[in-house]
């Protein structure tokens, strides 16, 4: 018997799946869904800032920046916040002034910020991450007073078994934050400048909605033709 | 198109209806479960529903569907790639199956290409179509579906498939 070509093989493996069934109601009621629940997290939060960075954000009302360059940073962090909300950003650019922060907290903070875009980690992995192994509770502690929330993504850090842990505006915003974060996507082409970015980048804001095409990474956009953007620099990240 | 722009129900359920077989095949070969492709074109087809204004109408629909879909397809891999990178994936018995040896060549065959083959076989898309979904050149796409193939075929003598 003759062996199969590739080619046959392929079309075979690729042979259209079952019916889609009701795919369109649940996406109709998944659409609904999304447009009740867009109540507006960024109009519940204040940012307070230092001419270093920002310095704390929080429900409540916090002081107003005190010099020009803080009140810039401000406003840049509002914006910022304003499109990972949207789920237009995967990363933060902004700088943050940790100074006021005690040396472990820096510490855990440091650690829960190389926790990557859309993934979480255990508490344990934390503590361990910062040579503390058994300092559970306490890492718990420090991400529970987080001074600068969704910019050190906190939200990343879940109990070992799965179970949220808890979150300084609320566990339901924590669960929120997670699956914002699962589908805004962390790479993105240009089709008209073959250019990669990482989104957010100011170069993706101009880019049309129809000439986007997202990249799982920087080496497989390379791999069509595609070359990293100067400005975000996403090879770094 | 348009009448999905204006939020028609009707003619968004004859969308699905008429694409959503395809989608799911194509996200299905890209993603291995079919839970995970329900997902992923769930999303998809959200996005379309939401951006139907983005919609140009010199694309052909199915086109501008697969780009949106392929998008979240492709974001949904780079995600399991920096899983697989920080855990060790559990070692699962896997079910005797008779695409198995396929399912593992084209794993080993680099993303953009696999996304270009599962396109191509699925729904048996021209060049130039491929083209516009991910935005490249004709040559390109010729050039990175035959890389794909060639791997394969490599993977699967070694296999004994071939």
């Amino acid at each position: 018997m003759k062996k199969p070509s590739v080619d046959d093989i392929l079309t075979r493996y690729f042979a259209p799946a079952a019916d889609a069934g009701d795919l369109a109601k649940q996406v109709l009621t998944a659409a609904r869904e999304s447009a009740r629940q867009s109540g507006r997290l960024l109009d519940r939060i204040s940012i307070q800032t230092t001419p270093l960075g920002v310095s704390l954000i929080r429900a409540e009302r916090l002081e107003k920046p005190a010099t020009a360059a803080a009140r810039r940073l401000a406003e840049r962090a509002r914006e910022e916040l304003s499109e990972y909300f949207e789920g237009k950003r995967a990363f933060f650019s902004v700088p943050v002034d940790l100074s006021e922060a005690p040396d472990f907290q820096r510490k855990v903070l440091a650690a829960a910020r190389r926790i990557p875009f859309g993934e979480v980690r255990p508490y344990a992995w934390v503590a361990q991450h910062i040579g503390h192994p058994r300092a559970v509770r306490a890492v718990g502690t420090a991400l529970g007073r987080n001074p600068v929330p969704f910019i050190v993504p906190c939200h990343r850090v879940l109990q070992t078994g799965g179970g949220l842990g808890g979150y300084l505006f609320g566990t339901d915003v924590k669960s929120r934050l997670l699956s914002l974060e699962r589908t805004t996507p962390v790479y993105e082409g240009c089709t008209s400048t073959h250019i990669v970015c990482r989104v957010g980048c100011v170069h993706g804001r101009h880019m049309r909605p129809d000439n986007r095409v997202v990249f799982a990474s920087v080496d497989d956009a390379r791999s069509i033709g595609y070359r990293p953007c100067k400005v975000c620099k996403p090879q770094a990240a | 198109m348009g009448r999905v722009a204006r939020g028609d129900e009707g003619a968004f359920t004859e969308l699905v209806g008429r694409y959503g077989g395809r989608l799911l095949g194509v996200a299905r070969r890209l993603l291995g479960s079919r839970a995970d492709a329900e997902d992923a074109v769930q999303r998809a087809l959200l996005q379309c529903y939401l951006g139907a204004g983005t919609y140009r109408s010199e694309w052909a629909v199915s086109t501008w569907l697969y780009r949106i879909l392929t998008n979240v397809c492709v974001d949904e891999l780079r995600r399991r790639k920096s899983r697989a990178g920080e855990l060790e994936p559990p070692a699962r018995p896997h079910p005797p199956d008779a695409h198995l040896d396929l399912r593992r060549a084209l794993s080993r065959v680099p993303t953009e290409a696999r996304v270009l083959l599962a396109l191509r076989y699925v729904d048996g898309l021209s060049y130039g179509e491929l083209a516009r979904i991910r935005g490249i050149s004709i040559n390109t796409v010729k050039s990175q579906l035959q890389r794909g193939k060639s791997l394969l075929k490599s993977a699967l003598i070694k296999g004994g498939a071939v």
